[in-house]
């Protein structure tokens, strides 16, 4: 994990993180019922995205910038090149300017092989998804007698929405509800217990 | 002492039922760390590794991959066999000194 709070909640432990993985998805499930009573999610679709994507990005993490996860190609945040060195200088002198932690971005074997593990997990689960659009886009083309007019191209959006939705949060939502009690700090110096 | 005992207990393996961890081996990660006083951040710093998986790997829920256990290999100056095993290690203090689990004694010729 990079970080351990969201919006200061400490998020540790697996039911901290499991409470926070169905909060998210109740809210984005209100928001397109919202969505629905108000346009047909005609407009509120296109917000109902931009919260997954903070959400993804901010809050759960691996794709975006912050978040609880690392990011998922474990590279850290861009350097930016300093436009004058007497500015570089003055901020190491205040200390404004320190080197990310390897540790907050790098993931390692493990955290790699779990994040590839959700990825297929979250894969089958879309495809099912794009599967389903794809099954309605013929009908759409070529609609059956029993299906009432209209009603196709309302169904495929109700699909796709999700979809993008699960595709943006999916991986991490998995890895969040998967991912065991995190130990809160290292333990102690052994030499000073042993003795 | 009584950390070392604990740890050597504990290692003996990785489930109360005696099974071993999702890794599907057994280790003694625990003992060798409590042995040289190593915190799991300073073994995770040595390997390279977050310190949260030298918790996962004691606990047999994570299989190394071979550069992984090489390096703890290495890092250890032990055989990769002294530290990870398919089958539970007998406790140390029963294979140096022939020590049972009853307590009792027997000299090892």
């Amino acid at each position: 994990m990079r970080r351990t709070t969201v919006f200061g909640i400490p998020m540790q432990t697996r039911t901290a993180r499991r409470r926070l993985v169905v909060s998210v998805y109740a809210g984005l499930a209100l928001l397109v019922a919202a969505g629905w009573g108000l346009d047909r999610l005609q407009t509120t679709g296109v917000y109902v995205y931009f919260a997954a994507y903070f959400i993804g990005s901010f809050v759960f993490g691996g794709y975006g910038p912050s978040g609880l996860i690392k990011p998922f190609n474990g590279r850290g945040p861009r350097v930016q090149p300093m436009p004058s060195s007497l500015v570089e200088l003055q901020l190491r002198m205040t200390g404004a300017l320190e080197r990310p932690d390897p540790d907050a971005y790098r993931n390692d074997e493990r955290e790699m092989g779990r994040r590839d593990r959700v990825h297929y997990q979250a894969y089958q689960a879309i495809c099912v998804l794009l599967a389903a659009i794809w099954f309605l886009a013929l009908w759409e083309l070529h609609p059956p007698r029993f299906v009432p007019a209209g009603l196709l191209p309302v169904l495929l959006y109700l699909i796709a929405l999700p979809g993008v939705l699960l595709a943006i949060t999916l991986p991490q939502a998995i890895l969040l509800w998967t991912e065991p009690d995190l130990e809160v700090e290292a333990e102690p110096d052994l030499r000073t217990a042993s003795h | 002492m009584l950390t070392q005992q604990s740890a050597a207990i504990a290692n003996e393996r990785a489930n109360a039922d005696g099974s071993p961890g999702a890794g599907g081996l057994y280790n003694r990660i625990a003992v060798l760390r409590a042995e040289r006083g190593l915190s799991r951040q300073e073994l995770a710093d040595a390997v390279d590794v977050n310190y949260q998986t030298i918790g996962f790997l004691e606990r047999g829920d994570y299989a190394p991959s071979l550069a992984l256990a090489f390096a703890l290999s290495d890092y250890f100056g032990l055989p990769i066999e002294a530290i990870f095993s398919r089958r539970p290690f007998r406790p140390l203090s029963e294979q140096v000194y022939g020590v049972d689990r009853s307590g009792g004694s027997r000299a090892i010729p």
